[in-house]
């Protein structure tokens, strides 16, 4: 993994993006290394997709200073820069055949006839679509039309490739194939990659640096375990993975333990920096509850009815409630659950070690 | 298996819901269209007699027609004249459809294509008088071209009138055309031209104009068809001479009830359209072929 302290190559600066009335992107801050793989992830409308394009010089920000490799980008207008972009849509131009839209970039650059086939048939063997060379790209698979725009973009190489949301369109078991494609990619070429996507498996398979935005500002950035397992905020708590969110009052802090009463029960958290009568959130990962049929002799203990139940493949997600009402996530592999004789309405205790809470700002 | 074979043919043949839609327009195009040709046809190998017309099937009309020289200047005139028409309408129309289409607000857009429908509120005979006001040696032209010491110029029954009447009758309906199809090229395409290093001015020929080429094509075939068989323009503001093909024909009718050969004229102009619009719109749909 390349960490984010290498020679930086995309900088942007209190960038500040306004349509109208609408701020899309408020005072963003982010400097992105060369060579790195950094996803940017949020939900729709976050400014995500306004960031990238603001990095193309498709949008000009309305304050603030985008650098690219140490120079000002800001008035840099998008055909002179060395910024290609896969699209959403793939964006192939249907007039063309697979060969001359990945010929596209090159014959911009005046690159002579004869090279320019040939560095794009190089592209397009790389990407194991070359047979598919003189087609028509209407013609062409899902999968195989997302190779002709990974070539297109890819052909001039660029320093940095911005990605947007690039493999939306494909089913799941391509999408799986792509993944692997593109960081095969990334890491041989050794070029910077911004990926923006809205979807969370996409972002921590394949980034080095996850940055999650919301609502037109960064919400955190960090490597996909650090999101993952210490989300800094309620709202990456709630977009990333599938966290159990409580929030309640510091009653008590002995030996490095804080005893919290919330609505649904009192539990214990590793202390940390909590005072007594502190207002506190913290969160357990659904991953990381164990659920018994008998009372357990944890640290943290409930007991919830069982609401329903989710089934994605190898894991399940299990929705109970807490007496109070206060709604439980428990994630285990479909093989324990089997052991488990279980039934909506059932009751069940849910327990986890005070370690496993962490602790978030915020209340 | 046999079940559903069997239904689908019910379908085919009992679809009486698509049948009785289809009949108005089929039998209005047999009466007015289909019949009146091949009546056309027919009487292009008529005979006329002591000025009336009788029914033959000899070739002497289209033997005198197409070895007289006449015919055929007036022919390759025609065309000529169509041709430039269709050139400078759709050279002209374009920075307004793309003006149109791509820097002005949908308000405005749709204000614009109002404006440029209101001249067909108006008969097109009245527009093209209008224009003697404007062309005339004592016109409004020439009157301002008087003030800075330029003219009288004649505009009038010259073949530049002639143009300025095929424009009258063709321009805003090319712009209107050309907007259209120049609005619904997808704007993504058009930024990824540019994310590849595509300049502005470049963008417009290696990526607007083949993916509205559709619509631009069919706008100048009707700029075309429109000029081709035009009258009214030639004769009134081109003052008839030389004369186009729908002058020919008209003169051809009152020298002698010369019908049967007035219906060559028309026959080879039919033909000559019909060629064009054939050859139009298969370059207009073609398909980039793939192997």
């Amino acid at each position: 993994m390349s960490n984010p302290q290498s020679e930086p190559l995309v900088e942007l600066e209190s960038v500040v993006k306004r349509f109208d009335d609408f701020v899309a992107v408020k005072s963003m801050d982010l400097t992105i290394g060369k060579g790195e793989f950094v996803a940017i992830m949020g939900p729709s409308g976050c400014g995500k997709t306004t960031t990238l394009r603001m990095l193309a010089g498709l949008e000009q920000p309305t304050e603030g200073e985008i650098r690219i490799g140490g120079e000002l980008m800001n008035d840099v207008p998008p055909h002179d820069r060395d910024t290609p972009m896969v699209w959403q849509s793939l964006a192939l131009f249907p007039f063309l055949n697979a060969r001359e839209n990945v010929e596209f970039g090159l014959k911009m650059r005046k690159v002579p006839a004869a090279e320019r086939k040939k560095r794009a048939l190089e592209w397009l063997d790389r990407l194991g679509i070359g047979e598919f060379a003189e087609r028509n790209v209407a013609t062409l698979s899902g999968g195989q039309r997302q190779r002709v725009a990974l070539a297109r973009s890819l052909v001039t190489e660029p320093k940095l490739l911005l990605l947007d949301e690039p493999l939306s369109a494909l089913d799941a078991h391509l999408v799986i194939r792509m993944q692997s494609v593109l960081t095969k990619l990334q890491r041989e070429l050794g070029i910077t990659f911004v990926y923006v996507t809205h979807s969370q498996s996409e972002a921590f398979a394949m980034a080095d640096r996850v940055v999650i935005m919301s609502q037109g500002e960064i919400a955190q950035i960090g490597s996909s375990r650090d999101i993952y397992r210490e989300p800094a905020n309620r709202f990456v708590a709630e977009f990333v993975g599938r966290n159990n969110i409580i929030s309640g009052k510091v009653v008590k802090v002995t030996k490095g333990k804080a005893e919290v009463i919330a609505a649904s029960g009192t539990y214990v958290v590793e202390a940390g920096d909590l005072l007594e009568g502190q207002e506190t959130t913290f969160v357990i990962s659904a991953d990381l509850v164990q659920i018994t049929r008998e009372a357990t002799k944890s640290e943290n203990s409930v007991q919830c009815s069982l609401i329903s139940e989710e089934f994605i493949g190898s894991v399940v997600t299990l929705f109970l409630e807490a007496a109070d009402g206060t709604e439980f996530k428990v994630q285990l592999q479909e093989r324990e659950l089997s052991t488990l004789d279980h039934g909506a309405g059932d009751e069940f205790y849910l327990s986890w070690p005070a370690k496993s809470a962490h602790i978030i700002d915020g209340a | 298996m046999n079940t559903q074979k069997k239904s689908t043919q019910k379908k085919r043949r009992f679809n009486l819901y698509a049948m009785v839609w289809r009949t108005p327009i089929i039998v209005w195009q047999l009466l007015f269209f289909v019949g009146p040709l091949l009546f056309m046809i027919a009487m292009s190998f008529f005979l006329v007699k002591n000025y009336r017309m009788i029914e033959a099937f000899e070739m002497k009309n289209w033997i005198k027609m197409f070895s007289k020289n006449y015919f055929w200047d007036s022919y390759y005139l025609t065309f000529g004249l169509a041709s430039l028409s269709t050139i400078i309408a759709t050279v002209i129309a374009f920075p307004a459809s793309f003006a149109l289409a791509f820097k002005v607000s949908d308000n405005v857009r749709r204000w614009v294509i109002f404006l440029l429908i209101i001249p067909f509120f108006t008969s097109y005979l009245v527009r093209i008088f209008s224009w003697y006001v404007i062309l005339a040696e004592s016109g409004v032209i020439n009157a301002m071209l008087s003030y800075v010491g330029l003219g009288p110029y004649t505009m009038l029954n010259t073949m530049f009138g002639t143009l300025v009447g095929y424009m009258t009758l063709c321009l805003p309906l090319v712009v209107i055309l050309q907007t259209f199809s120049l609005a619904n090229v997808d704007k993504n395409l058009i930024q990824a031209a540019k994310n590849l290093g595509c300049s502005p001015i470049k963008t417009i020929y290696s990526v607007i104009i083949p993916l509205a080429k559709t619509g631009l094509i069919v706008a100048a075939l009707f700029c075309f068809i429109l000029s081709f068989g035009d009258f009214v323009s030639p004769y009134y503001l081109g003052g008839s001479k030389p004369p186009t093909l729908p002058i020919l024909i008209i003169d051809t009718t009152k020298s002698g009830q010369q019908w049967p050969r007035a219906a060559v004229v028309a026959v080879v102009m039919m033909a000559t359209l019909i060629t064009i619009a054939f050859a139009a719109l298969a370059l207009a749909y073609k398909k980039r072929a793939s192997r």
